[in-house]
């Protein structure tokens, strides 16, 4: 069965015990300097810091521009923790949330039967998700990546405007076994 | 332009959310232009989003639609991670080099 995004309150992920907190005005033209302000927190071993704060910056975005409609009225709020092993993110906006949830997972999943088959004529309806409220700038595929990247998940709340995702990253072998 | 001439687009810099929508108006004027051939060039991209990626997508059905020739070369580092999260690397039309769709190009 291919990955969903959830709709779970009590899932794990929303869990934001001991994780840091920062919120912002939604000022769209500030999104990736927030997004630098949170990634600064990740320990220097991470790998791909690069794609970690591209990711990020997609869900500030939605929360920001699709959420709370780049308003600077409404705040969005961000909680992060990052170290070597895990980057857990929940980011909450004031809009009315993505409540089109079931229609994208529908929409993902042909897109993934589209992959499978290697149907690249079909794929070319499936390659973006847009909604009326999409503009020229939309990329509309933030989401698809998204579950790809959080392996640990990608969750809303029931109201949809509270997104908590997850990312473990494989442990090192710290030793060597040199004989019983 | 002549009918048989390509078009090379090389991208500097990040195709973000505040830039993206550069590339896609580029090739829009390029199109009222008659050029029929293009290559991108994205040797020089650090960072991509889904804006870039989106402009990408568009860029490459709009022309697959009007049966115009394109190539998207040089992908690499997270440019490349992120296209493959999006599962899109059988979609877009990639190659390793500028060269090598050149040498594609020559024959069409």
């Amino acid at each position: 069965m291919s990955k969903v995004i959830l709709k779970d309150n009590d899932h794990k992920l929303f869990n934001t015990d001991k994780m840091f907190y920062k919120e912002f005005p939604s000022d769209f033209r500030q999104i990736r300097y927030f997004t630098l302000l949170i990634v600064q927190k990740a320990p220097p071993e991470i790998k791909e810091l690069n794609l970690l704060e591209q990711q990020i910056s997609e869900l500030i975005k939605n929360a920001v521009k699709h959420g709370n409609k780049s308003n600077p009225e409404k705040k969005i709020k961000v909680w992060y923790f990052f170290s070597q092993d895990e980057t857990r993110l929940v980011v909450e906006d004031e809009g009315a949330g993505f409540t089109k949830i079931d229609e994208w997972n529908e929409f993902n999943s042909k897109r993934q039967d589209c992959l499978e088959n290697n149907d690249f004529e079909r794929l070319a309806d499936y390659v973006a998700y847009t909604t009326e409220e999409s503009d020229y700038h939309d990329g509309g595929n933030a989401m698809f990546a998204a579950l790809e990247f959080w392996n640990e998940g990608v969750v809303f709340t029931e109201k949809a405007n509270c997104v908590a995702v997850g990312k473990t990253y494989p442990k090192k072998q710290k030793g060597i076994t040199i004989g019983e | 332009m002549k009918s048989n001439d390509i078009y090379i687009i090389d991208v500097n810099g990040e195709m973000d959310l505040y830039n993206s929508y550069k590339l896609k108006d580029l090739v829009i004027k390029m199109l009222d232009k008659k050029v029929n051939k293009f290559i991108i060039n994205l040797n020089n991209v650090e960072y991509i989003d889904s804006s870039g990626i989106g402009a990408l997508i568009f860029i490459c059905s709009t022309l697959k639609k009007s049966n115009l020739n394109l190539y998207i070369s040089n992908i690499r580092g997270s440019v490349k991670k992120v296209i493959e999260l999006t599962k899109l690397t059988g979609y877009l039309p990639l190659t390793g080099t500028v060269q090598e769709a050149l040498e594609l190009l020559k024959n069409v």
